[in-house]
């Protein structure tokens, strides 16, 4: 979803293309390069963060504790408040309700130059917590670093998987493209396939080729990683993937790396009359109709109701009980998959604005 | 007027009896030449023979199916943009345009009760509704472009980034969704209430579907067969109908001869279609070509004056520098087949394989050693018949070496058999033009009777060679059944396509509208200044723009359900590249509606072409481009030689 909104930007305005790059760009990275040496470092940074945080950290709980515990957060984020992330608004919203907080929540719609403004401007109230998105990390690193320097707790989410110790965040709430892609390439395992088109809406998008490459490392049989036509031109895409079949015969998985592009692989293998299982990303109430139907096997969903929700319990945690949660390392609000056994019970919570 | 054996002759003669330049007797090739969708339409011959070539399922009638799929939308939107430039304008609304009257309908077909979500319209009052919209954008556009006489550019860049901006921002306040449907609920709702609001109607005259391999028809070969031999045989005879020179007596021998070559070309052809094996393929293949060469030398025996003048075999500098050159390319791509390895299909540069290599190097390298020929035997024509035919008949030779040496390198039946046939028939075909042109008069002057005639014969013959190909795309034989034939869907947009060419192409050629849109493309100042009511043109045109996108809409409604809010959105370009490529002119007053259409049908051959030979889709791009490039400059090439050639 969060890709698709990419491409929207895209086609909406050239200036927002760097945005947009930016935003798959980073969250792409494959995690385990994060994960692997760094972590001792990354504890000591973390002890650092710690260290410089208490002194004012401790001034201002004092200050809240006596104005009875009333904290208030910033949510930074790209968001268009467009379906996706007004699921994450919704769970940020409802974590704010459960513990008792104040959310500030300011939508950057694609504007980094806004964010960092949103940003300046949580400082200067003397926020609690920032949760941030990290669309182009070039200009937002440096903004939240202060935030840091000024002993507010920090925490990325969605993107910004590869820079959250930059700047000194305790974590970074989100999934990653490759995760997801491995998680995907597990279900074709199961499904039984055995060469899977991995098809991509996008051509030079890193963050479709990262879902693509994470297929590729956990699936046991062949992949086919093709860009197959824009979004914007499902006939052409719809045709592209035809041809991709019938130049490969033994082709019997299809991974759309998108929900619009999946829909279009399911029509395609129906055309042919093909025996094809399909798989997507992201959540539209069109594949989870096909999914319910039986048509595609499933669906990765990113789960972004936590990427709202965790953050806000998280910064909570650390506020009042000086928590630090994830290790170092990001915290995984994905891959949840939609499957036909769970694909009614999600159409409710898509209705009611959760999933 | 009496004929004349000399141009300068036939030039004086004109002038003589008081004709003028401008009304000077054009030959047949020279007509054909200087349509401005000739170029285009012998690019997309080219290119369907190169991916044949080099893809199998791009050749299979699936393939076809697939690429007429793509060309639908995108032809309708082609021919109408193509109109609007020749009347000297550009719509960049055209592209978001076309998703946003697909969300339109569906937005005042949706129904979802207790929210707002849509107005629960029947689709009888919804598309006619839409369709208003649609006159109401073209009238919008070619208002603003009348009035504030800013360039189209500017004022319909404006009209996209508004559309794109309402399409999202419309379909997130209604449904709460980036993406509108879905239009076959209405069929499913149809099941509890008492009406389907239309959708049953409206599904069949937008989205019907004849699916082939229910379609059976055993006699189908049969009817290829006849259609496509007849048709081009009818084709050819009109070409020397066009032209040579009719003589006032007619010679019943040649008639005689004539009827000779046709049952050897028949003979030929059951041999063909009776045996099995590369065997019987050359010798039916032998029959026809004797019977190409027989018939056509009696039937202009029977009809046409011989050449008295042929001048002698010397061969200008003019003419002899491209012969060498040809030569030399054709041997430089039999080398280059030799050379390389076929069955080898790793990549030996980062982007192509060395059997990719082998092909694109042999068929570019013979194909431009074909152009470099011909001109040499049209300049060599300048001067004396006989070296322009010694030339020809050097190329025909050429081509059947070609034809055998194809047969030795290769392994695939397509190629030692059907590449076969087709270019030993061709070369028959040339050498007979070599021999006839050599040996009968040419007509340099009007024939009312024979050009009545020619024109019967192309619309006889090009309808028959039409409905062979068709029936075979349409029908499957058993043993096609038994082999396993991939399903193949034929849409009925691809109807609308071809009937909104027609129309268009009519309007264009026929009728006060269509010399209004060239004269206001070519000079509005001028055209008004003739009584041309150049402003209602133009805004009709961005009005016809605009009814295409509503038209392409529905259809991708119907198709596809559901409309992305980005549907559309940058396909705005496509539209003017097939333009383009189809020889529209971006500076206006020129072009065709025909040439838009075969355009959008290149570009949807490239892009199903490069999947279906898998290549890499990394360099999709550059793939395309070096496609549309050669098209184009091939387009401007023939396009410049017919200029010169008038």
């Amino acid at each position: 979803m969060k890709k698709l909104k990419g491409l929207l930007a895209l086609l909406f305005a050239f200036t927002l293309f760097a945005a947009a790059c930016g935003d798959t760009s980073d969250e792409a990275d494959d995690p385990t390069t994060t994960a692997g040496d760094d972590s001792a470092e990354t504890t000591e940074a973390m002890e650092d963060d710690g260290d410089e945080g208490e002194a004012p950290e401790t001034t201002e709980a004092d200050v809240d504790l006596t104005q009875g515990g009333d904290l208030t957060f910033h949510m930074i984020t790209h968001s268009d408040d467009g379906p996706f992330w007004s699921v994450v608004k919704k769970g940020a919203e409802a974590a704010a309700a459960d513990v008792g907080v104040t959310l500030v929540w300011m939508p950057g719609n694609n504007d980094p130059g806004k964010m960092v403004t949103d940003i300046a401007t949580a400082i200067g109230e003397g926020s609690n917590g920032i949760a941030a998105s990290l669309p182009s990390p070039d200009q937002l690193i440096g903004p939240l670093q202060d935030a840091v320097a000024a002993g507010i707790p920090v925490y990325t989410i969605n993107s910004g998987v590869n820079d959250y110790q930059t700047i000194g965040a305790t974590s970074h709430v989100g999934q990653t493209e490759f995760i997801a892609g491995q998680g995907a390439g597990l279900r074709f395992n199961d499904a039984g396939a055995t060469h899977v088109l991995c098809g991509r809406q996008e051509q030079s998008n890193v963050g479709l080729t990262e879902r693509c490459n994470g297929l590729k490392d956990t699936f046991t049989g062949t992949v086919t990683d093709e860009f197959v036509g824009l979004d914007a031109d499902q006939t052409e895409q719809i045709n592209g993937i035809k041809a991709l079949m019938e130049a490969s015969p033994d082709i019997d998985g299809f991974l759309g790396v998108g929900p619009v592009i999946a829909m279009s692989g399911l029509t395609a293998s129906q055309d042919l009359g093909r025996d094809v299982v399909v798989g997507g990303f992201d959540i539209t109430p069109e594949i989870i109709d096909a999914i319910e139907a039986g048509d595609v096997a499933f669906t990765v969903d990113q789960q972004q109701y936590l990427q709202g929700y965790l953050p806000v319990v998280l910064m909570f945690l650390e506020a009042t009980n000086q928590n630090t949660a994830g290790g170092g390392l990001p915290i995984l609000t994905g891959p949840g998959f939609v499957t036909p056994e769970n694909a009614g019970a999600v159409k409710e919570l898509v209705a009611a604005g959760t999933r | 007027m009496t004929p004349s054996t000399t141009r300068v002759a036939d030039a004086t003669a004109a002038s003589a009896a008081g004709g003028d330049e401008r009304l000077a007797y054009r030959g047949v090739f020279a007509r054909i030449l200087v349509r401005p969708e000739i170029g285009a339409a012998i690019a997309a011959v080219s290119i369907w023979i190169f991916f044949w070539a080099v893809s199998v399922p791009f050749g299979l009638t699936s393939g076809a199916a697939s690429i007429l799929d793509v060309s639908a939308t995108l032809g309708i939107m082609a021919v109408a943009v193509s109109m609007l430039m020749i009347g000297g304008e550009f719509d960049l609304s055209a592209g978001a345009a076309t998703g946003a009257f697909g969300i339109i309908t569906l937005l005042l077909v949706r129904d979802v009760t207790g929210e707002m979500g849509g107005a629960g319209l029947s689709l009888w009052f919804a598309l006619p509704l839409s369709f208003l919209l649609a006159m109401g954008l073209g009238l919008f556009n070619g208002t603003l472009v009348n009035k504030t006489s800013l360039p189209s550019f500017i004022v319909t860049l404006a009209s996209f980034f508004i559309l794109v901006g309402s399409k999202l921002g419309f379909a997130k306040l209604l449904v709460d969704q980036i993406q509108v449907g879905k239009m076959n609920d209405l069929a499913i709702f149809s099941e509890d209430r008492a009406s389907d609001k239309g959708y049953a109607f409206f599904n069949r005259i937008f989205a019907a579907e004849w699916e082939r391999n229910l379609h059976q028809w055993d006699s189908r070969d049969a009817f290829y067969t006849f259609g496509v031999v007849a048709g081009l045989t009818l084709l050819v005879i009109a070409l020397y109908e066009l032209r040579f020179r009719r003589k006032e007596t007619q010679n019943m021998l040649g008639l005689g001869v004539c009827l000779a070559g046709i049952v050897l070309g028949l003979v030929g052809i059951f041999n063909l279609h009776n045996t099995r094996g590369t065997q019987g393929d050359v010798v039916g293949a032998g029959f026809i070509g004797f019977g190409i060469l027989v018939g056509f030398i009696g039937l202009a025996m029977w009809r046409y004056e011989s050449l008295n003048d042929r001048g002698g075999l010397t061969l200008t500098a003019d003419a002899s520098r491209p012969l060498i050159l040809g030569l030399v390319a054709l041997a430089a791509s039999f080398i280059a087949a030799r050379y390389f390895d076929s069955q080898n299909s790793e990549d030996i540069f980062f982007m192509v394989t060395e059997q990719g290599l082998r092909a694109i190097l042999f068929v570019g390298l013979g194909a431009t050693a074909a152009v470099f020929l011909l001109i040499s035997s049209s300049r060599a024509g300048y001067t004396s018949q006989t070296a322009r035919s010694a030339v020809l008949m050097l190329t025909a030779l050429l081509v059947a070496a070609t034809a055998f040496f194809i047969r030795a390198e290769s392994v695939t039946p397509k190629f030692r058999t059907q590449v076969l046939a087709v270019m030993l028939v061709l070369a028959a075909l040339m050498a007979t033009w070599a021999v006839t042109t050599l040996l009968f008069a040419e007509r340099r002057s009007p024939d009312d009777k024979a050009e009545r005639l020619g024109r019967t014969l192309v619309i006889v013959g090009s309808s028959l060679a039409v409905m062979g190909v068709v029936a075979r795309m349409l029908f499957v034989v058993q043993a096609e059944i038994d082999a396993g034939a991939p399903p193949s869907k034929f849409s009925v947009r691809i109807l609308w396509f071809l009937g909104f060419t027609a129309a268009c192409a009519w309007v264009l050629a026929r009728t006060k509208f269509g010399s209004w849109t060239f004269a206001v493309g070519g000079n509005k100042q001028a055209s008004r200044q003739i009584g041309v009511p150049a402003e209602r043109t133009k805004t009709q045109l961005f009005m016809l723009v605009a009814g295409a996108a509503w038209l392409v809409g529905t259809l991708l409604a119907f198709r596809l359900n559901t409309i992305q809010a980005s549907t559309g959105d940058g396909l705005e370009f496509e539209f003017i590249i097939a333009a383009v490529v189809g020889g529209t002119m971006l500076t206006g007053g020129y072009g065709s509606a025909i040439g838009a259409a075969i355009g959008a049908i290149i570009m949807a051959m490239a892009k199903q072409g490069i999947p279906s030979s898998r290549w890499n889709s990394d360099w999709r791009f550059v793939f395309l481009g070096v496609i549309l490039l050669l098209a184009v400059i091939a387009n401007d090439f023939i396009r410049s030689k017919a200029e010169a050639a008038r």
